[in-house]
């Protein structure tokens, strides 16, 4: 396993942080918070989840920063901690939300805006979000986040078949989309 | 005869270049006799190609304030707002966002996430939502414009006119999504795209009036953080 010590400025600033700087927190979050928020709005489906994960996120690194060893970078450790609260999202909302997203499950139709307008990446976003709650799971993890299926079936608790199959449903949802 | 497809899994396999030799020669002696596949890998590629030019999507700049509230409550330095005005600005934006709620305008958390417009049956009733909702931001953005110019003499030069850029920038949005909601009246995305220009405004001017707060407690490091921020908005 590769071992990534943080160096230079991240270092004074992860030092910064652990030491209880506010400001320097602050920084933290100014570097990461577009992955991560990037990360948790598509994971769950909506901004306003996206922005309440984000806020977990962040309030979770920073109780847990002093335990932070540099074991990996601090983006990296940010971003397990990402993925870990976007999977207790989708595990606890995948129970409660099977039925309601099956029955919306073909209910996407394909917005008006053409391609090459500034409107085609806010279609993508929000075609992402309307995704089927298990599919999107699979795909951004898949093909936004680049884990294997393996990877995948094991974050999820399913089979790696399954998480193949979501993946291609996700795909040809998105390309009537996008068509 | 074109030999039966291969299921749709194996085609996205295909694609990610995940197949074995002896699979993939399959699949590609089929493509070379079947348009409709070849269509299907095409347009599954083109799916990939978009996808990767997905970019990092910044927070509401609220967030960070929320972050920073708890973080500091919890380490026991709770401040309250030295100026009336700060505590003025933040009734409003509650006002505002507690009326979008009431007026059934930004829905909590749409069980499909597809909108957060409520939903409407016709365009006529998106078309009052919208115009509702529209109502409310305007209300806050033109008492947080009062409170920001009333107190603009605080700012250095530079700083204010970073921040009249990034406004500029934010109207010029606003009119180009009101231009293709003219031409679009009923894109959701169009919509959307409307309400997140007007939440960004209401940020940026968040910020100001934080900005300008900070700036008068002589809190450089606050401060400076925030001019940061109002910088990168701008590039």
């Amino acid at each position: 396993m590769t071992v990534n010590r943080p160096d230079g400025s991240a270092g004074d600033l992860v030092a910064r942080c652990q030491a209880g700087d506010v400001d320097a927190f602050a920084e933290l979050y100014q570097h990461h918070a577009g992955r991560i928020f990037a990360l948790t709005s598509r994971m769950s489906g909506s901004p306003d989840a996206g922005e309440d994960l984000l806020q977990e996120v962040f309030l979770q690194a920073h109780r847990k920063i002093r335990g932070f060893k540099g074991d990996s970078t601090i983006g990296t450790w940010l971003y397990r901690l990402a993925i870990n609260h976007c999977l207790d999202f989708v595990r606890s909302r995948q129970a409660r939300m099977d039925k309601v997203t099956n029955s919306i499950d073909d209910d996407m139709t394909p917005p008006a805006a053409g391609r090459d307008t500034p409107i085609e990446r806010i279609d993508l976003e929000r075609a992402i979000r309307q995704l089927p709650a298990g599919c999107r799971a699979a795909f951004v993890l898949h093909d936004v986040e680049g884990y294997e299926h393996r990877e995948i079936a094991e974050m999820l608790g399913i089979a790696e078949g399954t998480s193949k199959s979501q993946v291609f449903k996700a795909r040809l949802k998105l390309r009537a989309v996008l068509a | 005869m074109t030999p039966a497809h291969p299921e749709g899994v194996t085609l996205d396999d295909y694609v990610d270049d995940a197949l074995t030799a002896t699979e993939r020669a399959a699949v590609e002696a089929h493509l070379a006799e079947c348009a409709d596949c070849r269509e299907l890998v095409a347009d599954l590629r083109g799916v990939l190609a978009a996808v990767s030019t997905l970019e990092p999507v910044q927070p509401p700049r609220t967030s960070w304030t929320r972050i920073e509230q708890t973080i500091r409550r919890g380490s026991a330095e709770r401040r309250t707002p030295r100026w009336p005005w700060l505590a003025a600005a933040a009734a409003l934006i509650l006002a505002t966002f507690t009326g979008l709620k009431l007026a059934g305008v930004w829905q909590q958390r749409p069980a499909s996430g597809l909108t957060a417009l409520a939903p409407a049956t016709d365009a006529q009733a998106v078309e009052a939502e919208l115009l509702q909702a529209e109502q409310h931001y305007q209300n806050a953005i033109s008492g947080l414009e009062r409170i920001a110019s009333a107190e603009k003499g605080s700012l250095d030069p530079q700083t204010a006119s970073t921040l009249e850029k990034n406004l500029a920038v934010v109207d010029q949005a606003i009119g180009e999504s009101r231009a293709a909601l003219k031409s679009q009246p009923g894109s959701e995305p169009a919509q959307q795209s409307l309400l997140e220009n007007f939440k960004t405004k209401i940020a940026l001017l968040q910020d100001t009036v934080a900005l300008i707060n900070e700036m008068r407690k002589g809190n450089d490091a606050s401060a400076s953080r925030l001019v940061t921020g109002l910088k990168q908005k701008g590039t």
